[in-house]
């Protein structure tokens, strides 16, 4: 029982070990309205795929979430989410979630969450700090969208802010900070979100990342259909960056999924599964 | 005139190699795709840059860096330099700068007499931080005694100056064109500088979508005059 969990909306605590080469749950805890199903294995990987979810349905005023990993040495881990993370208005207080991730030793994971929904009046803001250490790979993505509104606009949500910081060894390799304020910025204005409404990031950090694959995936991406804008880039550290601007989440699921295949087949030898929702 | 002042006027200089002449940090792209064609366009992608990228990223770093100095916290200095370079996703962007960095800081050594600028130039050597013109930048300023909001806004101005001077050769534009935009932003300038004022900490680095996606597609784009 962690003392510190019952002051969050919801709390995930997990810790994931490798035992003969089968990566499993030493602890599983979570609270309140956070809640993650029985692992799936796909395949002969040994790598678990939780799906995580939202018992309350969504995400409403002040509502805070915090979410702890520790992925140990050799152990490989896969995440994602039942569904869209809804954010309604939040009148008082923004909804906040903090995720705290760490990937030891040659570890392995894998995020993959379905977008967040930020509907009329929305602020969220969300801080992920993952520490990793040599030898880990990490796929991280997210993807955020506009919820319907009865006015038709696209981007009635006031705000949604995403932090991602990512430690190497103790050093800070990555820093991202996407922040959509519609009522604040130019939004519609030449160059800041063009005619899209849809964002999605997909970094990935592995020390067997070259020049070749970054090739590679930028063909891969542009094989896709949908319409898109999307940039590829090296990072200061071995990994990249995939951005990408869409009008359709699938068109961005697509993308992002191409591109996951495409890593796990390079790095691992292993075809990733279709994530099966319900 | 005060003669500091004049010795922060020579960073800001057109003809101070800097290299910016070889980078329009994604403003190619735009160019490219025949959305930036007119002194028109070219004033929006240009105050698009200001307001939704230099602000949050250069600016509050300058912000940021002058506070650090004036509580003589080293180290917040050091951080706001990784901080500068490792937010920026786009590879040819990040270089660019880089580049333009460790030049300003090799000049800056021979001309201000500054323990400060030193001291990073060393750290560059030995690969403990990477240079960036807007930490030079703000040593300078520092080391001339000039305020923090000036030595914010003499950098945002060399900003524009460079970039139109690159738009005036890429798109083209007519030399008037590009100096009355210069003249257009100086209001625009002024507000930026309010505008980075009134950000904390938590708003370093948020970029507009578009501006860094042009910035990360440069590296593809066919026929380039510029590095970035």
């Amino acid at each position: 029982m962690n003392l510190t969990s019952a002051k969050w909306t919801g709390f995930l605590n997990m810790e994931i070990e490798n035992r003969e080469g089968k990566s499993i749950p030493k602890s599983i805890y979570y609270y309140n309205a956070l809640k993650v199903q029985r692992p799936i294995y796909h395949g002969k990987s040994g790598m678990p795929c939780y799906y995580l979810l939202n018992v309350g349905g969504g995400y409403m005023d002040g509502d805070t979430y915090r979410i702890e990993i520790r992925v140990r040495e050799k152990a490989k881990l896969m995440l994602t989410t039942l569904g869209a993370t809804l954010i309604y208005k939040t009148p008082n207080k923004p909804v906040t979630q903090e995720s705290e991730i760490f990937l030891e030793k040659d570890s392995y994971f894998v995020y993959l969450p379905d977008p967040i929904i930020g509907y009329k009046n929305a602020r969220y803001k969300q801080v992920d700090t993952i520490h990793m250490e040599k030898g880990a790979t990490l796929l991280y993505s997210d993807i955020l969208t506009p919820g319907w509104s009865a006015e038709g606009s696209s981007f009635s949500y006031d705000k949604l802010q995403l932090n991602t910081n990512i430690y190497l060894e103790g050093e800070l390799v990555v820093y991202d900070n996407i922040k959509l304020e519609p009522a604040v910025q130019q939004i519609n204005a030449l160059g800041f979100m063009d005619d899209y409404t849809h964002i999605g990031t997909f970094i990935v950090i592995g020390d067997k990342t070259d020049d070749d694959l970054i090739k590679r995936l930028h063909e891969v991406i542009h094989e896709q259909p949908g319409e898109f804008e999307a940039g590829i880039s090296l990072l200061s550290t071995p990994g990249f960056t995939i951005r990408i601007l869409a009008k359709l989440t699938q068109d961005i699921v697509r993308i992002i999924s191409a591109c996951h295949k495409l890593v796990s087949e390079e790095w691992f030898d292993e075809t990733p599964s279709f994530l099966r929702k319900y | 005139m005060d003669s500091s002042l004049l010795a922060l006027f020579q960073l800001c200089d057109s003809n101070f190699p800097s290299g910016g002449f070889s980078h329009s940090f994604g403003l190619e792209t735009f160019i490219q795709r025949n959305r930036v064609h007119n002194r028109d366009t070219f004033s929006q992608w240009l105050s698009l840059f200001l307001k939704e990228q230099m602000v949050s990223s250069d600016g509050l770093a300058i912000k940021l860096i002058y506070q650090a100095l004036e509580e003589n916290d080293l180290d917040e200095v050091w951080r706001i330099d990784r901080l500068l370079t490792i937010q920026n996703m786009s590879r040819e962007t990040r270089e660019g700068t880089r580049f333009m960095g460790r030049s300003l800081v090799k000049i800056a050594g021979t001309i201000y007499d500054s323990e400060l600028i030193n001291l990073y130039s060393k750290r560059i050597k030995e690969k403990d931080s990477f240079g960036h013109p807007a930490v030079l930048f703000v040593l300078a300023g520092y080391h001339l005694k000039i305020s923090r909001d000036t030595t914010m806004l003499y950098y945002l101005y060399s900003t524009i100056v460079n970039l139109v001077q690159n738009g005036v050769r890429a798109i083209p534009m007519g030399q008037t064109d590009g100096q009355r935009i210069i003249s257009d932003f100086q209001p625009i300038l002024k507000d930026a500088v309010e505008a980075v004022n009134r950000l904390e900490k938590t708003d370093f680095g948020t970029v507009a979508p578009g501006i860094e996606m042009a910035q990360m597609q440069h590296e593809y784009v066919n026929v380039r005059i510029f590095m970035s």
